[in-house]
């Protein structure tokens, strides 16, 4: 019944003409102009979008899982099927299985020696998460944009490394380069994602195991994590104040049986940040790390647990990180965690990241009850995009074996959520209904502030 | 107990195991045509033709529409062919590739703007394939 109605009111309404408002350079619009960009455009190349390695509904970044979910041709595996780019492009082996994306940072002048292998790093709180007093920090190694190296350059480079019909990499006939126009509008876009501040820890958490793990977390005797990441954020502070973020050498690198290197396919030492590297890699936020992984710019691990438990181990604290926490340590020990506080640990961060996604997932139901009849289409994006956080939030707190009583109302909320989709007269309840719960398992992991 | 502050010693050693000062990536740069670099070009790069050359000297003087620059090129400096027009791959070029006539953009070494001294990179367009 409720169907047909719809099918009524559609067709007496599909006469009038939606109000969508035109482009301007409004700070909003800009971000509208942006998505559309990031998601559709093509650059005139080989069909991939930035989205084709930052969908939005894996949170801006590709793993194997979901890679398995997309169709052969889909533009991701251009390799597979376009004769021009079948060597020396991407390795279709170790990006199925491991996630992994082919990138010539050091030079395109010897294609089959010359590449690393790099997992997609999130686009989530670059607000939070770029700036350094020596200029802006992207990609894995610090030093991903050409031209003036911001964020908003970023684009340009991608462009030339990943969107090429063929490997002259040539602009004007494999591709086009973004225009100011559009570097502007897909900074704003990029910008616009995820936390615009960082957290202020401590947080009043409820649950003695991440509680303790933010205690871990914060002890610059024990965890030592905010020397690094404060606030679980991506910026240092060594004691004499927030340097912004940096780069370090942590020895991800010298991580023994790497998943990659154990098919026998050719990986390539990364060495980091420049030309030569320096072999120091970026620091990314801790906040959005539960549910983007795998971990580190090789997808070394595969599980937030795992991500905490390298910093035990001997690549670690033999690292010129691991050797300068040590040289100040009155033990003489760079990071040393018992199974049980590595758990805790993972435990807190699980908790903050379900927590963030919480936040969006609230965010994109308010916003889409108050969405128009004319505004479905957008209102629909918001509710998926509140499904999507929703099934990361119950993910992230069940594969830790976190809160069930809060995911227990994180899946009524996503139920309700996939029903308003589906429901023109019954949205706005179901909306408000799946607020209710997202706040109630909210308030389960936190107290209210 | 730890000491809540590390020893400026080891702040200083800590910095030299980061890269403090960010940079931009070089590698894509060679495939950006003259004038199209991203927040660069014009900003703080010059364009112009090559005036004249000093080859012992290994310097180039560059004229643009109201001034002439300028620039060292040193041992790190890269130099790249723009074939772009030529519907070309762009390619590392030589000291040689650098002609009486022929367009250049050059970012300089000092970033802050200062047009001279060592050139940081060089594009040169040429526009034949030979």
């Amino acid at each position: 019944m409720e169907t047909f109605i719809a099918v009524i009111f559609g067709l007496i309404l599909s006469g009038c003409q939606s109000a969508t408002p035109p482009l301007g350079k409004s700070g909003s619009e800009l971000v509208v102009q942006g998505r559309a960009i990031f998601f559709n455009e093509t650059f005139d190349g080989n069909g991939r979008t930035c989205g084709s390695c930052h969908p939005a509904e894996n949170n801006f970044t590709i793993d194997p899982a979901f890679i398995a979910t997309l169709p052969d041709d889909d533009p991701l595996f251009v390799a597979e099927f376009n004769p021009d780019l079948k060597e020396n492009f991407e390795n279709p082996q170790l990006m199925r299985q491991f996630g992994l994306i082919l990138e010539n940072l050091d030079g395109f002048d010897d294609l089959e020696k010359k590449f690393t292998l790099r997992g997609v790093p999130h686009t989530l709180a670059l607000r939070t998460s770029v700036d350094s007093p020596g200029g802006p920090r992207t990609g894995w190694s610090g030093d991903g944009s050409p031209g003036d190296g911001s964020v908003r350059s970023f684009a340009t480079g991608a462009v030339i490394q990943h969107f090429t019909k063929t490997l002259n990499r040539v602009a004007g006939v494999d591709f086009r380069l973004p225009t100011e126009e559009e570097l502007d509008a897909l900074e704003a876009f990029m910008l616009s994602l995820g936390r615009q501040q960082d957290l202020a820890l401590p947080l009043p958490l409820k649950g003695p195991v991440p509680k303790r793990g933010q205690e871990i977390l914060l002890d610059n005797s024990l965890g030592k994590c905010t020397l690094c990441h404060v606030n679980a954020g991506a910026t240092a502070d060594f004691g004499g104040g927030n340097i912004g973020n940096a780069n370090f050498n942590t020895g991800v690198e010298d991580l023994p049986d790497q998943p990659a290197g154990l098919t026998g396919q050719l990986i390539l030492p990364d060495d980091g940040f420049g030309t030569p590297g320096d072999g120091t890699f970026n620091t990314p936020p801790l906040v959005e790390a539960a549910d983007s992984g795998p971990f580190f710019h090789n997808n070394a691990v595969r599980t937030i647990e795992e991500a905490v438990a390298f910093y035990n181990s001997d690549a670690f604290n033999n690292s010129p990180s691991g050797r300068i926490l040590a040289s100040n340590d009155p033990n003489g020990v760079g990071i040393r965690l018992e199974a049980t506080q590595v758990e805790a640990m993972a435990a807190f961060l699980r908790v903050i990241n379900a927590l963030e996604n919480i936040r969006v997932s609230i965010e994109a139901l308010e916003a889409s009850a108050q969405k128009g009849f004319f505004e479905r289409k957008q209102a629909e994006e918001l509710l998926k995009n509140a499904v999507d956080e929703t099934e990361n939030s119950i993910t992230v707190l069940a594969g830790g074996g976190l809160h069930p009583q809060a995911v227990a109302h994180l899946q009524r909320a996503k139920r309700l959520e996939g029903k308003a989709m589906d429901s023109l007269f019954f949205k706005g309840k179901r909306i408000q209904n799946a607020i209710r719960e997202q706040k109630l398992a909210q308030a389960l992991l936190i107290d209210a502030r | 107990m730890f000491r809540p502050l590390i020893g400026v010693m080891g702040v200083a050693v800590l910095m030299l195991s980061t890269a403090f000062f960010a940079h931009s990536q070089k590698a894509t740069e060679i495939f950006i045509p003259i004038g199209k670099s991203p927040g660069v070009s014009e900003k703080i790069t010059i364009i112009g033709k090559i005036e004249s050359i000093k080859t012992q000297q290994k310097t180039i003087t560059v004229a643009g529409a109201t001034e002439t620059w300028t620039a060292e090129i040193s041992s790190s400096t890269h130099i790249w062919v723009d074939r772009s027009g030529l519907g070309l791959s762009n390619q590392k070029g030589r000291f040689e590739d650098l002609r009486e006539g022929l367009l250049v953009e050059i970012k300089y070494e000092k970033g802050d703007g200062e047009r001279k001294g060592p050139a940081e990179w060089i594009k040169v367009k040429v526009e034949d394939a030979g």
